[in-house]
């Protein structure tokens, strides 16, 4: 695939996340006990076999840069090509926010006027799948489209007021699009990856603000279809797939890939998930834990009781301490005696001893980052 | 020309560390699993990291394809500079001559070329056989306080066990006055590391001529030391203290291996200040699924527990099915432990099968090992102390 570069865009909306994106882009959310969402993504591309890739950053994106490093754990600091950040910048007509997915194509035309690859794949950053992207350019390649959408049946993607949703024919040609319907009326969900040809894609983000258009779904998509001006067709991932745009549906995608079935079908031996490497020793359990079906990562010591939870690198779970449908983000603690359930702990949050703190499942609460309680 | 190093590291991973058994009959000893991540070779080459030296060379001869693809461009250990770095140097063709490595000194002797490039004023001599952190910086700051041409990193053993160990007989400055190899009587109790440091010039000058005296045997504990002894010159005994276990033989390895699992850790792992490096397998966060029991053990990435663990150490992406019990054992990379089998006092090695209700090892006794990809047909019982690789017959009727 010497052929296909990628575009990750990381701007999305994250109000609902809370505390979790005070700090952090929803691409740099920590997920699964060692990852963060953009492992995902960047991973489906470097498997699919794309070199360059560049990460549009919007706002927060420290974390995400602090991870993405050089690019180094996912083969991409090469010569040629590599990742290749991409930060806001000012200038005349880049004013630093971007309102829209086009207006950060546009920002970024240079990377694109750059590169040497005819192809772009082009992804948002808050679904978290692990597709054959090859298969996805390839179906683009064969059927010659303008366009390809990647899009999933899996109903747990739609939703009421969110996403974008496609009308199909037998062939996978796209007939309609509905933006953010209230009830969507089609079944198909729009994955928010598309696969374009790179000057294409660069013309018409080029256009569209010019005509101050900022919606890449709305505006360029659902118009060319309307305008039957471009062919627009559609592949199908059939993997399951993860929005994360809010608490309980980021509480949600860590509390499933404790079944064993979701979780091998999301992390394939075929298709590895790399990510950055914290050199932690192996989890130590004491004399009399308990720990059920619960995934625990690297730096754990782990001593009391754990139970359908999550805990990710260096967490230390104390003695007579009790955790239940917890999601515990990188060195957090919870000492002696202390109960917690439906909590999310950000980074390093501590609980001290004998605190009891239970959230209701269907709003687990979260405890931000550094926060002892 | 490169630019100049103070001190350079040489590591001697040559050895086949043949008391190791089955589980050296396709790796070097260096390349051998441990601790559940890491394999032996990570500590002296995250010792060097630490300490700031940033260029090792790698001598290798005895199977060295997965210890030079495990050391591949050396990032795990940020030895992937471009001034520096790790290297791996086998034995090579020099004009008419061409031979293997004789012996640690003659290994060092043969890539003289590659320390000079160098110009460093002091080399390091590790090896790849033991488990401990050690700061080379401190003793090289010893090595330069001293003036010293050689200084030899040294441990107190129990006085009874002495007469195991290459001996360093010392002043009350800690000069060495006389070196003895396995002394029946020992006068002291200063055990030898296997860690040196040299004065480059002086060093140089002793390879040279160890390597015209046909009758040396080219060893660093036999020749090089004993002559520099012998001319008087300045060596020095640099006492540590920390952790140190050699991991030669099957027992010693699973006894290093078992000593991670006191509490306090006799090797503080968790240190942050002196981490110790290793490739990632880049696998999941394990999974303890309801109904198994882990009690007393270090887990690590890809693992998945469905039945019981204690007192033991799982690699990477393990498997333990349910109703198999695990317990004071190790279990190398990628390793499946089926349906109701029980493994104790055991070192299974990487990708090996213990079949369903297959009994591995005893309670008390020698420890049982089960070699690299070997499959362990369902039911058959492994006394303690047993070697099995693919060549083992299975006696059935060994049942208990």
């Amino acid at each position: 695939m010497k052929d296909v570069m990628g575009l990750i865009y990381t701007g999305e909306n994250d109000a609902r996340l809370r505390e979790l994106t005070l700090t952090r882009a929803i691409a740099a959310m920590p997920v699964a006990g060692r990852y963060r969402v953009i492992d995902f993504l960047v991973s489906s591309m470097v498997n699919g076999g794309i070199k360059n890739i560049g990460v549009i950053m919007q706002k927060n994106y420290h974390s995400l840069m602090d991870h993405l490093g050089s690019g180094k754990e996912w083969d991409l600091h090469g010569k040629i090509n590599g990742l290749h950040i991409l930060p806001p910048f000012l200038t005349r007509e880049n004013v630093g926010l971007y309102p829209g997915l086009l207006d950060a194509v546009r920002s970024n035309s240079n990377f694109l006027v750059r590169s040497k690859q005819e192809i772009v794949v082009l992804s948002n950053s808050n679904i978290i799948y692990n597709a054959r992207l090859d298969e996805l350019v390839q179906h683009y390649i064969d059927t010659g489209a303008d366009i390809t959408l990647m899009y999933t049946k899996d109903p747990s993607m739609k939703r009421d007021e969110y996403g974008t949703y496609l009308d199909l024919d037998n062939s996978g040609n796209v007939q309609d699009v509905e933006v953010m319907p209230t009830h969507p009326t089609y079944s198909n969900c729009y994955m928010q990856v598309l696969v374009i040809k790179r000057e294409l894609l660069n013309d018409l983000a080029d256009k569209a603000v010019a005509h101050g258009l900022h919606s890449m779904d709305k505006d360029i998509i659902l118009k060319l279809v309307q305008d039957k001006s471009a062919r627009i067709n559609a592949y199908e991932y059939k993997g399951k797939c993860w929005h994360i745009d809010s608490v309980q549906s980021y509480f949600k995608f860590n509390m499933e890939v404790l079944d064993p079935k979701l979780r091998k079908g999301l992390f394939r031996e075929d298709l590895p998930v790399y990510t950055k490497v914290r050199d932690e020793m192996p989890a130590c359990y004491g004399d009399d834990p308990s720990v059920i079906n619960s995934l625990i990562a690297d730096g754990c010591q782990i001593n009391g009781i754990v139970e359908n939870s999550v805990l990710f690198r260096g967490v230390k779970i104390a003695k007579d301490a009790h955790v239940k449908n917890c999601i515990i983000m990188q060195d957090g603690q919870v000492h002696e005696g202390a109960y917690i359930e439906n909590c999310i702990l950000d980074k390093q949050a501590i609980i001290k001893r004998n605190a009891r703190l239970i959230g209701p499942e269907a709003y687990p609460i979260v405890i931000g980052k550094d926060v002892v309680i | 020309m490169l630019r100049k190093k103070t001190c350079v590291a040489m590591l001697l991973a040559g050895g086949q560390g043949s008391r190791l058994g089955i589980l050296t009959k396709n790796v070097a000893k260096p390349a051998v699993p441990y601790g559940g991540k890491y394999r032996i070779i990570d500590f002296p080459l995250s010792n060097c990291t630490n300490s700031g030296i940033d260029t090792v060379g790698v001598l290798t001869q005895y199977q060295p394809l997965e210890l030079n693809a495990y050391i591949g461009s050396g990032a795990p250990w940020d030895l992937d500079i471009s001034n520096g770095g790790v290297f791996v140097l086998p034995p090579y063709q020099k004009g008419k001559s061409g031979e293997w490595y004789r012996g640690t000194a003659n290994a060092i002797y043969q890539n003289i070329a590659f320390i000079e490039q160098y110009h460093p004023d002091y080399v390091l001599i590790l090896s790849g056989d033991h488990i401990y952190k050690m700061d080379y910086n401190a003793m090289l700051n010893y090595h330069i306080r001293h003036g010293a041409d050689a200084t030899i990193a040294v441990r107190e053993v129990p006085w009874e066990e002495a007469p195991r160990f290459g001996i360093m007989n010392t002043d009350s400055e800690d000069r060495i006055i006389e070196f003895e190899e396995k002394p029946k009587n020992p006068k002291s109790n200063k055990a030898s590391m296997g860690v040196y440091i040299f004065t480059w010039e002086k060093l140089r000058k002793y390879l040279i001529d160890d390597e015209a005296d046909k009758k040396s045997s080219n060893d660093f504990g036999k020749n090089i030391i004993p002559n520099m002894l012998g001319d008087k010159q300045a060596l020095f005994a640099y006492m540590f203290s920390g952790y140190w276990k050699d991991v030669g033989t099957i027992e010693s390895l699973w006894e290093a291996n078992m000593d991670l699992l006191e509490t306090p850790m006799p090797i503080d792992m968790h240190d942050k200040k002196w981490r110790i490096f290793a490739k990632n397998p880049g696998m999941t966060p394990h999974f303890i699924a309801k109904g198994a029991e882990v009690t007393d053990s270090l887990i690590t990435e890809g693992c998945e527990v469905y039945g019981n663990v204690n007192h033991s150490i799982l690699f990477a992406g393990v498997e333990i099915e349910e109703g198999a019990s695990v317990e004071s054992s190790v279990i190398m990379p990628g390793s499946k432990i089926k349906r109701g089998a029980i493994v104790r006092r055991s070192i299974v090695a990487e990708n090996a099968t213990v079949g369903a209700g297959a009994i591995v090892g005893e309670e008390t006794g020698n420890i049982a090992v089960i070699g690299q990809g070997v499959t362990l047909p369902a039911g058959v019982s492994i006394p303690a102390g047993e070697q099995v690789d693919e060549t083992y017959t299975f006696d059935t009727a060994r049942k208990e």
